[in-house]
């Protein structure tokens, strides 16, 4: 990393002032009815936290995006008018690890093949600002076992590791280097002590145990082997078909386009961008009424095989990163890692 | 106390016997603390059933969920469904056979009776405990024990126990073929709608901006939707998947389809959808609980369905999910209907 240096804690704020002052909106964990959000900070954050319920995927990938608006009256040719996506500078302060790597694959999705501009419009003004896990893991936490870590920088543009009464900075991009000079005072140089120190505090978070998805490596021919498998359908029999598990993921991006009605004389109305969810009975569905993937099992299979199977065939990655949320988040217990495990066992 | 083998011999008996095709009950789940549901088709596999504080789930959904996979796959059963149920999951039961969702020799009904317990709820447990999730949970009779990554704890009962148990008043399913454990029928925790009412002393102007802020934060994930057993229907308001387009449909009767509420999660469309479910479910709810547990992003969703479970029990004295003889709220009248506009 090419730039490391020390920030007293006492200074967070002052360096979050800086950064504002310096045309940024600062986001950083709150905690709101119950929920870890990251919300717009005034003064200071608290970086104390376990992690935030949703990823903070809806910064480049909001759950909904105007593309159009139109309107038709009649004898006249209809109008369109473009909505371009309202994009200020967001630093988001507090992100861990999983979710920095998932900002890298929700980049691969929206950049690589196509070029989407109301993501990268939205992306290009975020900056993320990672927090180092070196709390006990959540016991749902699986990062390590597809290939992350609770101390990866990947995806940020800054790595923070809490030492007690310091924070190490660590810069991992331009942009990141930028929000640190920005405030270039605040910070001290990282001596050898606290290098020192840094060192064991990542060793130590990479040490702690955590549950694994077992052969992360063999998942993707593992999968492919079992797509026919019976256990899709006994391993969805609980499944309620929500949303939870997409919905909060770090990675999941389909999306559904609707044209929305504001008045219907004269027509007018605007073309939007949703989330959409491959657990919804009407996803997939073709315009017959046919659906290829009515069962639950179907879906489950469809959502584990894009995570560990797809996904890598298209881009060369897992695209899941471990953050525990569509297992902790479940309402009947449905577990991606015993799910892609147990696949795996029955095709060995 | 209940024993949790007598449970798991009761279904290895009925399953061996060949009473019931299968039994829906709780094991343990793999990502930690919380049981899950599951499905024994197989005397052997009678021993992985589970019974304590983290066997949250409505099983009658899954009864539902059966129903709907027999009508699907044009199956007849071959004989019953066993389900192990606790007071409120055989209160949800009852009001599935008043609306003939299915007969009641359909189902055996294995009750458990929560006694002087109830369920956990996670988010006390984890306030409890510095945020930290909990990892194992067991319930002593006063207290329950959670381990955590900071090590064991043990919360008094009352302070980490669901709402909606505090709040319960039928502990012990009544409509049951065999039960387990002692009846505690008309225990008290906490005041019957204690929650509605410590929500209701704020004035108007707060409980719209209390409400607005919970319809803000809306994912429409449908979770509370997907785990309700009332909310049965084959196409949800919120989905569109019986206009099923042919080649002679028109453009027109396309982009006229009904579209109650939009896909968008914003405020309106959020309310929209919420208010249309707390309707739905007048009379019918049994304040199982499970839509506010589900909630990923906390919004109390008791507050809507208790709400409206307690206007039935006023003005109409309706108790939902009593007897499977009994009237329902909506189809029923009674000649000392108190509204004056209907006689």
């Amino acid at each position: 990393m090419s730039m490391e240096k020390t920030l007293d804690k006492a200074l967070l704020s002052d360096w979050i002032a800086a950064v504002t002052s310096g045309g940024w909106q600062v986001h950083g964990p709150a905690l709101e009815d119950g929920i870890w959000t990251f919300k717009p900070v005034a003064a200071s954050v608290d970086l104390d936290y376990p992690n935030v319920k949703q990823a903070p995927k809806d910064f480049a990938f909001p759950q909904r995006e105007i593309f159009f608006a139109f309107e038709h009256i009649k004898g006249e040719a209809p109008r369109l008018k473009e909505v371009k996506p309202e994009a200020p500078q967001c630093a988001v302060f507090g992100v861990r690890p999983c979710d920095g790597r998932g900002a890298v694959r929700m980049d691969k999705v929206f950049s690589d093949n196509v070029n989407d501009p109301y993501y990268q419009e939205r992306r290009k003004n975020t900056a993320y600002v990672g927090l180092a896990c070196n709390a006990p893991p959540s016991p749902t936490c699986f990062c390590k076992s597809v290939g992350g870590s609770p101390v990866s920088s990947e995806g940020m543009d800054i790595l923070l590791t809490d030492l007690g009464e310091i924070y190490i900075a660590q810069a991992a991009t331009k942009t990141g280097e930028a929000l640190m000079a920005a405030a270039d005072k605040l910070f001290g140089k990282m001596g050898a002590a606290d290098k020192k120190q840094l060192d064991k505090v990542h060793a130590d978070a990479v040490a702690a145990p955590q549950r694994a998805v077992k052969d992360a490596k063999g998942a993707p021919a593992a999968l492919k082997a079992g797509f026919d498998s019976a256990v899709w359908e006994e391993m969805a029999k609980p499944c309620i078909g929500c949303g939870i598990c997409t919905f909060l993921c770090p990675t999941c991006h389909c999306f559904d386009i609707n044209d929305e009605m504001t008045g219907m004389s004269p027509l007018k109305g605007q073309r939007v961008r949703t989330w959409d969810n491959c657990q919804f009975p009407d996803f997939t569905m073709h315009t017959s009424g046919h659906n290829p993937r009515e069962t639950l099992g179907t879906r489950l299979r469809q959502r584990v095989s894009h995570k560990f199977r797809y996904f890598h065939e298209n881009f060369g990655m897992l695209q899941c990163t471990g953050c525990g949320r569509c297992v902790s988040e479940c309402p009947v217990g449905i577990d991606i890692v015993a799910v892609v495990n147990k696949v795996a066992e029955h095709v060995a | 106390m209940i024993n949790v083998q007598d449970i798991r011999d009761t279904a290895r008996d009925l399953l061996a016997k060949g009473e019931v095709r299968a039994v829906i009950g709780w094991r343990a789940g793999s990502r930690g603390m919380a049981a899950e549901p599951c499905v024994v088709t197989k005397p052997e596999e009678a021993d992985s059933l589970v019974w304590d504080p983290t066997c949250y789930h409505n099983l009658a959904l899954q009864l539902v969920n059966d129903r709907k996979d027999l009508v699907h796959s044009k199956k007849t059963a071959t004989a019953p469904i066993g389900i192990v149920a606790k007071g409120c999951d055989a209160r949800a039961i009852v009001v599935l056979l008043q609306e003939h969702y299915f007969k009641r020799e359909d189902v055996y009904i294995i009750g458990v009776s929560c006694e002087n317990s109830g369920v956990l709820d996670e988010r006390k447990v984890k306030a409890q405990v510095g945020g930290f999730a909990p990892s194992a949970a067991a319930f002593d009779g006063d207290n329950f024990s959670v381990k955590t990554a900071k090590g064991d704890k043990k919360l008094a009962g009352r302070e980490v126990m669901a709402d909606r148990c505090l709040e319960c008043r039928t502990p012990f399913p009544k409509e049951n073929n065999t039960a387990f454990g002692d009846d505690k029928t008309g225990r008290e925790f906490d005041a019957q709608f204690a929650a509605l009412a410590r929500f209701e002393a704020n004035d108007e102007a707060a409980r719209w901006e209390f409400w607005q802020r919970q319809f803000d934060r809306c994912i429409r994930c449908f979770a509370c939707r997907s785990v309700c057993p009332m909310c049965f229907c084959d196409e949800c308001v919120v989905d569109s998947i019986e206009m099923k387009i042919a080649p002679e449909t028109t453009a027109e009767e396309k982009a006229n389809r009904i579209r109650w509420i939009e896909r968008s999660a914003v405020r309106s469309e959020n309310a929209t959808y919420h208010m249309t479910r707390a309707l739905h479910l007048a009379g019918r709810c049994v304040d199982c609980g499970e839509c506010e547990r589900v909630c990923p992003v906390n919004i109390p969703l008791r507050l809507l369905n208790t709400k409206m479970e307690r206007e039935a029990r006023e003005a109409f004295g309706f108790d939902p999910g009593a007897s499977i003889g009994g009237p329902s709220l909506v189809a029923s009248f009674r000649d000392d209907d108190p509204g004056e506009f209907i006689r």
